[in-house]
């Protein structure tokens, strides 16, 4: 018991004194590492969030634990990593300043699909980068960046599938796809209702499907596929885009100016992130492993 | 007018209505044979059949509906087994199979108090006049515990067609799986489950009265 105390007050210290040196307190900083950060920090205007946000030392980050390529925290140790994952890391160091580990000033919310508009009306997250399409019932309630990410939904076979090459192809076969969806709804479009439709709670259960056999095809967003398809080696991704899904960041709507220049600033950070190739590195650290293409815009 | 987009979307209320009525009935004889046997086997006097009968009813009593379901829709295939090679007769099935499975092991529980309740006194009278166990079972035990149970077994019944619902989760087209498409592709959710509740209402408020008129008709005076 006396060893937990000791230790216990000694993090304290320790915690008293990380705090001391990131808050930009008025102490001479001992250490070289944070004077150095502190000269790298971009200046804000007073009014804006971000500014806000740098002045607190945080920013809250809303993404999904298990949709991976885009996001997914590593059960065994806790770490964050995906494309949005990334992204949320650049938008980080855009406010703090270029660091090694943008983690520290990182806080990261897990949200689901169904989370995700709550979290920011409720100021739980400062962002959500999470797979989010923009549309106009979700722009009624909170605020979109431009599009960061572009995509649309295409269809999952097995490897040795052959009669199934495009949305058309369908027709007549066993499609699983998540209900509810707005998946569901395009294959029905696609196909003229011609589509057996299987739609069940979730994607890994309709990969199960697919695996045995009980569905020819899995259809939903390209994003999703990428991930089912990165389990399991005997399938592969067909046909064009049969509908386009454009992914946003999504930001809580300025009240009474709480979120000032917030969404510009976002919007500045990803044209500098294109500009400077940054985007195309994430995409084709994360993206073209199982897409097996590269991208330099969101719009390629 | 409550529940009128059902009119908007007749075929996919009506083919849900009927998925729902189909698996509710065959469910509903599945539970009672299996129920009435399980029940038989957990007051048999040989031990090692007690003890099938206990597990079974531990067994399925213990597991989630959905886990089920799921078992027999994406479980059973992987030890090669399917009840249908097309896949929609598949997991009608399996749900008629699942929804008869769970509720067996309630109605087994029940079967076994009514039968435990048969008066032990009739059951040496009627060994001592020369009856076999199962004629005892078949002519004194088991009219005396249908009597008694048919409360209870109202209730069971009940449940399960509302337990049916959760057969959409295995992608049945059965009622509610009906109220989720209708209100993903308007966004009329209340309106949609609405018409949902009151179809489930026109099943289950009719068999609780003929359950109730059933008990009344085979009603002893004791």
């Amino acid at each position: 018991m006396r060893g937990f105390t000791r230790a216990f007050a000694l993090g304290l210290v320790l915690a008293f004194i990380a705090t001391a040196c990131t808050s930009g307190s008025t102490t001479p900083s001992p250490t070289v590492a944070a004077s150095a950060s502190t000269s790298t920090r971009p200046k804000f205007d007073l009014a804006t969030y971000q500014y806000s946000l740098q002045t607190k030392g945080r920013i809250r980050i809303g993404t999904q634990e298990d949709n991976p390529p885009f996001s997914v925290k590593n059960p065994a140790t806790g770490k964050w990593d995906g494309f949005d994952v990334a992204y949320g890391r650049e938008i980080a160091k855009a406010i703090f300043g270029e660091s090694d580990d943008p983690d520290k000033n990182i806080e990261y919310v897990a949200v689901t699909s169904a989370t995700r508009i709550p979290s920011l009306t409720d100021n739980k997250v400062d962002v959500i980068i999470k797979t989010f399409t923009i549309n106009d019932d979700r722009k009624k309630q909170i605020d979109f960046t431009d599009v960061y990410f572009r995509t649309g939904q295409r269809i999952l076979v097995k490897k040795d599938n052959t009669s199934i090459k495009e949305a058309a192809d369908l027709a007549g076969k066993t499609v699983c796809a998540q209900r509810g969806s707005t998946s569901e709804k395009n294959i029905s479009d696609a196909t003229s209702n011609a589509a057996r439709l299987l739609l069940l709670d979730s994607y890994p259960a309709c990969l199960l499907a697919l695996q045995q056999g009980q569905a020819d095809a899995v259809s939903t967003d390209e994003t999703i596929l990428f991930g089912l398809a990165s389990k399991d080696a005997n399938t592969k991704l067909v046909g064009k885009y049969f509908s386009t899904e454009l992914y946003g960041i999504g930001v809580k709507k300025s009240v009474g100016g709480d979120r000032t220049g917030f969404v510009d600033f976002l919007n500045r950070t990803q044209v500098a992130m294109i500009t400077t190739g940054v985007w195309a590195t994430l995409y084709e650290k994360y993206i073209s492993p199982v897409s097996f293409d590269k991208k330099r815009t969101p719009d390629d | 007018m409550p529940g009128g987009i059902a009119f908007e979307f007749p075929q996919l209320y009506l083919t849900g209505l009927w998925l729902t009525i189909q698996i509710s009935v065959l469910g509903l004889f599945g539970a009672l044979l299996l129920g009435t046997l399980v029940a038989v086997l957990r007051v048999s006097p040989i031990a090692p059949l007690r003890w099938i009968g206990a597990a079974y009813v531990e067994f399925f009593r213990n597991t989630p509906l959905v886990v089920l379901l799921f078992f027999l829709f994406l479980g059973l295939p992987l030890i090669g087994l399917r009840f249908s090679t097309d896949t929609f007769e598949n997991i009608f099935r399996a749900a008629a199979v699942g929804m008869g499975l769970y509720h067996g092991a309630y109605v087994a529980e029940v079967v076994r108090g009514g039968l435990l309740g048969v008066d032990r006194g009739q059951i040496e009278a009627a060994r001592s006049l020369g009856l076999s166990y199962a004629q005892m079972l078949r002519y004194v035990q088991l009219p005396q515990t249908f009597r008694s149970v048919i409360p209870p077994l109202g209730n069971i019944g009940i449940a399960l067609v509302k337990n049916t619902s959760l057969a959409s989760t295995i992608g049945v087209a059965e009622l509610l799986y009906a109220a989720e498409i209708v209100e993903s592709r308007t966004f009329r959710a209340e309106e949609a489950f609405i018409a949902a509740t009151l179809l489930y209402l026109a099943l289950t408020i009719p068999l609780g009265i003929a359950v109730n008129a059933l008990e009344r008709r085979m009603l002893v005076a004791r």
